[in-house]
C-alpha cells in the first residue's frame, strides 16, 4: 500500500463504523443460514469484504500487526497468510467431521439433526441445527481462502 | 415476456462473454469466462421456472401470482453451488493470469503462444546453472497463489 | 439399504487430503500420511469392490445425508464404477508413493499431497454419484486441484498450459452447466435413475424427450473435453508437459477415464433410454436412428481423427513427454472407438463387447500410460531432459527402469503375454463382430501408428550410445556427487539393478542412475501389467460384467427405485415433480415447527 495518498478523516471513520456491522450481518447469515437464505459461504464471503475494506484503508501492514497474530513460517507462508491457511484447513476439517461425526449415530454421511429449546426468556424459541458446524466449517474455509488470495496478491 | 426478457439477458450474456474470450489479452478472456459462467447460472435459474402463464407451475417473482406459494427451490440451490464453484474458479483464474504476466511479462495471447516451449531439458538447465546443488529442485520450488485452487473442496462440500 | 462402505473411499481420500493440509508444518508426517492414506483408499476401493460383486444385485446405493431418491444425491457402486475405481486406486497409489521422492521438497511443503488427494476425491465423486448435477460438482473438484497441480512448476511454461487447460476447462463447466440445466427442464430431475426412467416412458411423465438430443450433444463436448478426445485435444500436451510426471500419470491415467466413464455412464444407461428417433436429412434418408446410433458416427469419427492424428502427431514430437501426450491422445481413439461401434450396433451382444473392450482399453491404456509418464519422470529427474536427442542409451545407465519402460510400451503396443494384447483384441473383435470394415481399417492403421512411435522413443531414448547428457548424469552418479536435480541423496547404487548392469563400458560400472523408489513405482505397474495379461479372466469377467451393468438400465434403475418408486411423482406431469418438492418442503417445515 502505498502511503503518498493518506485515506481521508471521513473513510477512515466510516469504515470503523461499517466493519463491525458487515461482521454481525456476516454472523446473523452464518447462523440462521441452515433453513433460511445465508449460510457459511455468503457468511465467509461478507466477512472476507470487511478485512478487504481494512486492508485498503488501513493498509496491509496495519491489519497484519493488529487483527493478525504473526506466526513464524517461511517465504510464502509468513505471517498472515499462514493463519489464514490454517483456518481453510481446520474448516475443512471441520465441515468434514460433522458429517462423519453423523456415521457415529449411525446414519449416513452429512445427516442432519435439528433441536428446538422452548421457553428461553425474551427470545422463545431457540434452534439449535446441526448444519451450523457444517456451515461453521465452510464459513472458515472461504475466510481462509479468500484472506489468503487477498493477502498474497496484495503482497505483490 | 418474461421469456423474451431472459432469453435477450441471455443472449446478451453469451454473446458479450463469447466476445471478450476471443480477445487476445488473457484477462478480457478470464472475464469472459465468468460472464459465460453467470450466464450459465442465469439459464439454470431461468430452467426452474414453469414459464407456463399457471401460477402454480411459476416462479412468484414472474407471476407473482395468488396461488404462487413456492419457486423451484432446486435450481436456487443448483445456482448457489455454481456460483460459488464459479467464483472460486474465477478467482483463481485471475490470481493465474497473474503469474502468467509475472513470468512470461506478457498477458497478449499470441505472444505468449509465439514463445517457444522451453520443456524440462530448458529448466533443468536453469536450476543447473545457478546452483549445481544436489538439493536444486528444478524450479519446482517456486509455487506461490495457490490458495484459490482451495476453493475446489469449499465447492465440494455444498 | 443403505450402505456405508459404497462412501469409504471417498471419505477415506478426503480425510488424506485434509490431514495433508493439516500437517504442512511436518513435512515427514505429510508424506507418511499422503503414503497410508493412498494405500487406505485402495483397501476402501478393495472392499467396495467384493461388496459390490458379493451383491446379489451387483449394486450397492448410499444416501447421502439420509434424503431419499430423486431428491437427495444418491452414490451408486455397481461393477461398472468399481471397475474404474479399482484402476484409480491402483495408479494414485503408485503415483502418490512415487510423488514422495520426486516433487521437490518445498514444493510438498505447499499443499501438493492435498491437492493430490482433493483430485483423488474428485474422482472417485464423479465415478460413483448417481446424479447429474453432483457429477457436475465432482468434476469441479477433481478440475479445480488439477488446474493448480498443472501450474505446480510455477514457471513460464506451467503457468501458460494451466491458464489453457483452466480456461477451456471454465467454458467446459459452463457448458456442462447449461446442458444440467436443460435436462432438469426437459425431465424435471437430476437424478440419474430417474431420469432414466422418466426417458423410457415419456409419455407417462408429460415430458418431450426431443431436447434431450441436443442437451446430451452439448454434454458430450463436456465429456469428450475431459477425455481430450480429438476436436478437443489441444490442451493435452501442453498441459501433460507441464505438469510434474506423477500428476501427469494421473490426469492421463485416471482424469482421462473419468471422461469416458462418463460418456457410457450417461448415454448407454441413462439416456440410450430415451425411446428417441431421428433422421439425418440428406445423411440418412433410410430408416430413423435411434438415440444413440445418431452419435454413433460422431463419435467413430472422432475416435478415428484422434488416433490417426494423434498417431502422427506423436511420430513428429522431440521430446518423451509430448510424445507420450500426443500418444495419449492417439489411445483415447482407441478407447472410443469401440464405444462408437457399440452405440451404432443393434444387438445387444455387440454392444456388451465394444463397450467391454472400451473398459478393458481404459485399463490398459491407464497402467500402461501411467508406467510410461513415470519412467519418463524417473529418468528426468536423472538426466535432466526428456528430449529425445539428449537421451539415447538409457538401456546401459538404468537397465531396470528401461524394463519396465519396455512393458509399458509393449502393452501400449499390444503384445501377447500383456493387458494391451487383450485390449486390441477386445477392439478388433468388436469390429469384427459389428462387420464394421472401417472401424477395423482405423484400428489398423492406428495399431501401426502405435509400433512407429513407440519404436521411435524406444531407439532414440534407450537404444544406442548414450548422449551426453546421459553421459553426464551416468559419471556424476559414478562419483556419488549427485547431479540429479531434484534427487537428495547419492546412495544410488542398488543392488538390485547391479546384476543387470552389462560389463564392457565403463558406464555399466554404474548400475542405474535412477531413484530406485521411482524405478520400483515404475517396476509395480510393469508387473501388473505382465501379471493382468497373463491371468487376463478377472478383468474380462469384471469389464464383461461393468459393460452389462452399464447397459442394464432397468436394473439400475431398480437400484435406487425404493425410493422413487413410491413417490407421488408418478402422477405428476413434468413441472408437476417441482410441486411435489414444494410439497414435500412445506410438510418438512410442518414436521419442523
Amino acid at each position: 500500500m502505498s502511503e503518498d495518498r493518506e485515506p481521508t478523516v471521513i473513510v477512515k471513520t466510516v469504515t470503523r463504523t461499517v466493519v463491525p456491522l458487515i461482521a454481525l450481518t456476516a454472523i446473523a447469515l452464518l447462523i440462521k443460514g441452515h433453513n433460511l437464505p445465508g449460510g457459511g459461504f455468503i457468511a465467509g464471503v461478507l466477512t472476507t469484504t470487511a478485512f478487504a475494506l481494512l486492508y485498503v484503508i488501513y493498509g496491509l501492514d496495519t491489519v497484519r500487526r493488529d487483527l493478525v497474530t504473526n506466526a513464524g513460517g517461511v517465504g510464502l507462508l509468513s505471517g498472515p497468510t499462514q493463519s489464514y491457511t490454517r483456518a481453510f484447513a481446520g474448516g475443512l476439517a471441520l465441515a468434514f467431521g460433522s458429517g462423519v461425526a453423523a456415521m457415529l449415530f449411525d446414519v449416513p454421511f452429512l445427516t442432519q439433526a435439528v433441536v428446538f429449546v422452548d421457553g428461553i426468556p425474551l427470545y422463545g424459541e431457540l434452534e439449535f441445527a446441526s448444519a451450523l458446524a457444517f456451515d461453521l466449517g465452510v464459513y472458515f474455509v472461504v475466510v481462509g481462502s479468500l484472506l489468503t488470495i487477498i493477502a498474497v496478491v496484495g503482497k505483490e | 415476456m418474461a421469456e423474451l426478457v431472459l432469453a435477450l439477458a441471455l443472449g446478451t450474456l453469451f454473446a458479450i462473454g463469447t466476445f471478450l474470450v476471443l480477445r487476445r489479452d488473457i484477462v478480457r478472456v478470464v472475464w469472459g469466462v465468468a460472464i459465460i459462467s453467470q450466464a450459465a447460472n442465469l439459464f439454470l435459474v431461468t430452467m426452474g421456472f414453469g414459464l407456463t402463464g399457471d401460477p402454480a407451475a411459476d416462479a412468484p417473482v414472474l407471476t407473482a401470482g395468488e396461488g404462487a406459494m413456492y419457486a423451484d427451490p432446486l435450481v436456487q440451490a443448483l445456482v448457489l453451488t455454481a456460483i460459488v464453484i464459479g467464483f472460486g474458479t474465477t478467482a483463481f483464474a485471475l490470481v493465474l493470469s497473474y503469474r502468467v504476466y509475472e513470468e512470461n511479462g506478457t498477458i497478449d495471447l499470441v505472444d505468449l503462444a509465439s514463445s517457444p516451449f522451453e520443456g524440462p531439458a530448458a529448466r533443468a538447465g536453469e536450476a543447473r546453472a545457478d546452483g549445481g546443488e544436489p538439493t536444486a529442485d528444478d524450479g519446482r520450488s517456486e509455487v506461490a497463489d495457490r490458495p484459490a485452487a482451495d476453493d475446489a473442496a469449499d465447492g465440494g462440500d455444498h | 439399504m443403505t450402505s456405508t462402505v459404497v462412501i469409504a473411499p471417498l471419505l477415506v481420500a478426503l480425510g488424506t487430503a485434509i490431514l495433508a493440509l493439516l500437517t504442512r508444518r511436518v513435512p515427514r508426517l505429510q508424506r507418511a500420511l499422503s503414503v497410508a492414506g493412498a494405500g487406505a483408499y485402495v483397501v476402501g476401493v478393495a472392499v467396495l469392490v467384493r461388496a459390490v460383486r458379493l451383491d446379489p444385485d451387483g449394486r450397492l446405493v448410499y444416501r447421502v445425508s439420509n434424503w431419499d431418491g430423486p431428491f437427495g444425491i444418491v452414490l451408486i457402486a455397481d461393477p461398472l464404477s468399481t471397475l474404474m475405481l479399482a484402476l484409480a486406486a491402483v495408479v494414485s497409489l503408485v503415483a502418490a508413493v512415487y510423488s514422495v521422492r520426486f516433487v521437490g521438497r518445498e514444493g510438498q511443503r505447499l499443499s501438493y499431497h492435498a491437492l493430490y488427494h482433493l483430485m483423488v476425491v474428485g474422482v472417485t465423486g464423479a465415478l460413483l454419484t448417481g446424479d447429474v448435477f453432483n457429477l457436475f460438482v465432482w468434476f469441479e473438484v477433481m478440475l479445480m486441484s488439477s488446474y493448480v497441480l498443472v501450474a505446480f512448476a510455477s514457471d513460464s511454461d506451467a503457468t501458460r498450459a494451466a491458464l489453457q487447460y483452466a480456461v477451456l476447462n471454465l467454458l467446459g463447466s459452463a457448458v456442462m452447466l447449461l446442458a444440467i440445466g436443460g435436462l432438469y427442464a426437459t425431465t424435471g430431475t437430476l437424478n440419474m435413475a430417474d431420469m432414466a426412467r422418466r426417458l423410457a416412458d415419456p409419455t407417462a411423465f408429460g415430458i418431450d424427450p426431443a431436447p434431450v438430443l441436443g442437451l446430451s450433444a452439448l454434454l458430450l463436448v463436456v465429456f469428450l473435453l475431459k477425455a481430450g478426445v480429438m476436436p478437443f485435444q489441444f490442451w493435452v500436451p501442453d498441459a501433460y508437459r507441464a505438469a510434474p510426471a506423477p500428476v501427469t500419470a494421473v490426469l492421463a491415467g485416471v482424469v482421462k477415464k473419468v471422461g469416458v466413464y462418463a460418456v457410457v455412464r450417461l448415454y448407454f444407461t441413462v439416456f440410450a433410454a430415451a425411446p428417441l428417433t431421428v433422421s439425418l436429412p440428406g445423411i440418412s434418408g433410410g430408416p430413423e436412428l435411434g438415440f444413440l446410433a445418431f452419435f454413433g458416427p460422431v463419435l467413430f469419427l472422432m475416435a478415428t481423427a484422434s488416433a490417426i492424428l494423434g498417431g502422427l502427431g506423436a511420430i513428429d514430437q522431440p521430446d518423451m513427454e509430448g510424445l507420450l501426450a500426443y500418444s495419449s491422445i492417439a489411445q483415447i481413439g482407441f478407447i472410443m472407438l469401440p464405444l462408437a461401434v457399440a452405440a451404432t450396433a443393434a444387438a445387444p451382444a455387440v454392444r456388451t463387447v465394444g463397450i467391454a473392450a472400451a473398459l478393458v482399453y481404459s485399463v490398459n491404456h491407464g497402467l500402461a500410460k501411467s508406467l510410461l509418464f513415470l519412467a519418463v519422470g524417473a529418468a528426468e529427474d536423472a538426466i535432466g531432459s526428456t528430449r529425445l536427442s539428449d537421451l539415447g542409451g538409457l538401456t546401459e545407465v538404468a537397465p531396470v527402469l528401461s524394463g519396465a519402460f519396455l512393458i509399458g510400451a509393449l502393452s501400449l503396443v499390444g503384445i501377447p503375454p500383456l493387458t494391451g494384447f487383450f485390449a486390441k483384441l477386445l477392439v478388433f473383435d468388436t469390429a469384427v463382430r459389428a462387420g464394421a470394415p472401417l472401424a477395423l481399417a482405423v484400428a489398423l492403421a492406428g495399431a501401426i501408428l502405435t509400433i512407429a512411435y513407440v519404436t521411435r522413443a524406444w531407439n532414440n531414448a534407450f537404444w544406442g550410445s548414450p548422449g551426453s547428457r546421459v553421459h553426464a548424469a551416468a559419471t556424476a552418479a559414478r562419483t556419488g556427487r549427485d547431479d540429479g536435480p531434484a534427487v537428495a541423496d547419492g546412495g544410488h547404487a542398488d543392488a538390485a539393478d547391479d546384476a543387470h548392469g552389462t560389463a564392457g563400458d565403463d558406464l555399466a560400472t554404474v548400475a542405474s542412475i535412477a531413484d530406485p523408489v521411482l524405478v520400483g513405482c515404475t517396476l509395480s505397474l510393469a508387473v501388473l501389467l505382465v501379471a493382468l495379461g497373463i491371468g487376463f479372466d478377472p478383468l474380462y469377467a469384471a469389464a464383461t460384467d461393468a459393460a452389462a451393468a452399464a447397459l442394464d438400465t432397468e436394473a439400475y434403475v431398480r437400484a435406487v427405485d425404493p425410493a422413487i418408486a413410491g413417490d407421488a411423482i408418478a402422477d405428476g406431469g413434468g413441472t408437476g415433480g417441482d410441486q411435489d418438492v414444494a410439497e414435500q418442503l412445506r410438510a418438512l417445515r410442518g414436521d419442523g415447527r
